[in-house]
Formats: structure tokens, C-alpha cells, sequence
């Protein structure tokens, strides 16, 4: 057994990103990822459930939107999670200024991890990416983007 | 503050980016799991919509892996043909529970059946994603 190795490697804290708008989700997901943590994502409060209940997975924080479409919101979700799993504390972010901000703070926390860049830099990609999006329209987009995959000759059910 | 620009999302050029597009989240997780301990960029979509979404912004995206059938209105058989349209280039994995169709085997790079033999797409990824960037070296 390599005891030594053992004693050198820190347990990773893993923390539960819940929020329903894919194009930051994944932006603050892998910044939180780049500070050090073990990141898993649902994209609502319901995914966020499915993974809670499953004792094998050690969560230690969950990063939750506040508003989100579904059964549960953020308040109702952290509710579920301090009678439930009283021991995981839970990060609430109302807009995407605060959710940089609050995952700003958990990068601040993993001392032994240099902080990979600034949050600034995470708002900025979020609201890039966000913006890159926004000429086109998605739905006239889809519709058009389908018929020419028909035309190319797949068909579309 | 030097930024360290190898880390910076702003700048992540050089990252292999992968898009896995699953409803179920634990299977998502598992796969994606599976991808980043091969050191590879993995986004994660929990439906086609999400999934389109991120096809549509400016996010480099080099494959695509999704599950056939979903929950949401944009199944993984029209979001495999909006794929191939907004994102030529994209390397295209899909998996489905039933025996894939001309049309399916025709629109991918690889089709899986499921459940998800990880070890088998994991490798299969890898390989799409080496011939793309060959394909790129060459031109």
C-alpha cells in the first residue's frame, strides 16, 4: 500500500451546479472545475434531485440559479436539500453577476489552488457567448437548418 | 494579475471540445466523466434544445455524442441533421436503445447501441477526434 501517496492527496470537494441556462452552466461549471473542484451539472432542480439521492455521491456544496422552470426552484430546491442532506451547504445566485461572484468565492476557498483567472473573465465569456447567439434567431434557424439536412436527403419525422 | 492564457476560458482555442447531449443526468455524467479523465473539454446538454444552443454560439465544438431518443421536442435524430447543418465539420456519435436505420448510420461518424459500452465510445471518440485533426494538418 503507498501510504505516503495516500496522505498526499487531497479529497476533492465536489460541488452540484444546478442552473437551466446551458451557456453559463457550462461556463461556471468548468471555471469551478479549473479552481480544483469535481464538478457535476443538472440543468434543473429535478436532475439536481436525481443526483442527491444517490448516497454514492459525495456532494459537498450545491450551486444553485435561483429562478428555474420545473417542479422546484432555487428556494425550494435548497429547502429540499437542508431537510434532506443537512450536512451540504448550499450556494444561492440570483443572476449571473452573483453566480461569478459566489464561484469567485468557492476559488477563493481552495487555497492550495491558484485562482486560474479572473472572474471578471468569466462574466465576460458568459456574456460573449450569450451574445453570440442572439443575431440569429434559434427557431427560424432550426426550421431552416432542418429543411435543408431533408433536402440533403434525410428526412425529418 | 499574468493571466495564465492557457486557462482562460476566453481563450480556449486549443481545447478539444466535446458536447455530450443525454436527458438522463447520472448517464451524463458517467459519460462525460469518462471523457475528462481522458483530458478532453466536455460540455454538457441535457436536451436537444440545450444542445442546439451551444451549436449555435460561438463555442468551438470539434464532436457531438447524443443519445437517439429524448424527452425534449428536438430529439437526437433532428438535432443530429440540424448538427450536420449549422456545424459541418462536427464529428457526429450517436447511441440508441434500438437498431440504427440507414438514415442514422448514413448521418453519423459511429452509431452505439445502448446501454453505453464506455470504454468502446471513450476509444471511439478519441479515434473521430485524431482523424479530424489530421484532416486539419493535411489542409
Amino acid at each position: 500500500m503507498p501510504d505516503s501517496d495516500v496522505e498526499l492527496v487531497k479529497p476533492t470537494d465536489t460541488i452540484l451546479v444546478v442552473e437551466d441556462e446551458v451557456l453559463i452552466r457550462l461556463v461556471i461549471a468548468q471555471y469551478l472545475r479549473d479552481c480544483g473542484y469535481r464538478v457535476i451539472e443538472a440543468a434543473h432542480a429535478d436532475e439536481a434531485l436525481l443526483v442527491l439521492r444517490k448516497a454514492e455521491l459525495e456532494i459537498d456544496v450545491v450551486f444553485t440559479d435561483v429562478e428555474m422552470p420545473g417542479s422546484m426552484d432555487g428556494f425550494a430546491l435548497a429547502q429540499w436539500v437542508r431537510s434532506h442532506r443537512p450536512g451540504i451547504d448550499v450556494v444561492m445566485a440570483g443572476s449571473v453577476g452573483r453566480a461569478v461572484q459566489a464561484a469567485s468565492d468557492l476559488c477563493d476557498a481552495q487555497n492550495n489552488v491558484p485562482k486560474p483567472y479572473d472572474p471578471q473573465n468569466v462574466h465576460e465569456r458568459i456574456r460573449r457567448l450569450l451574445a453570440s447567439r442572439r443575431p440569429r434567431k434559434p427557431d427560424i434557424d432550426l426550421q431552416s437548418a432542418l429543411e435543408q439536412a431533408s433536402s440533403l436527403g434525410g428526412s425529418v419525422q | 494579475m499574468t493571466e495564465e492564457v492557457a486557462h482562460n476560458p476566453a481563450c480556449d482555442a486549443d481545447a478539444t471540445t466535446v458536447l455530450v447531449v443525454e436527458d438522463e443526468v447520472l448517464i451524463r455524467l458517467m459519460i462525460a466523466d469518462a471523457l475528462r479523465a481522458q483530458g478532453l473539454h466536455v460540455v454538457e446538454a441535457s436536451n436537444g434544445e440545450e444542445a442546439m444552443r451551444v451549436l449555435q454560439s460561438a463555442l468551438p465544438v470539434e464532436l457531438l455524442l447524443t443519445d437517439i431518443r429524448m424527452a425534449s421536442e428536438l430529439d437526437g435524430r433532428a438535432l443530429a441533421l440540424a448538427a450536420r447543418v449549422a456545424r459541418p465539420g462536427l464529428k457526429l456519435i450517436v447511441a440508441s436503445s434500438l437498431e440504427a436505420d440507414d438514415e442514422l448510420a448514413g448521418l453519423a461518424d459511429a452509431v452505439f447501441s445502448k446501454p453505453y459500452d464506455l470504454n468502446a465510445i471513450v476509444d471511439r471518440v478519441k479515434s473521430l477526434l485524431a482523424e479530424a485533426h489530421h484532416a486539419r494538418q493535411r489542409r
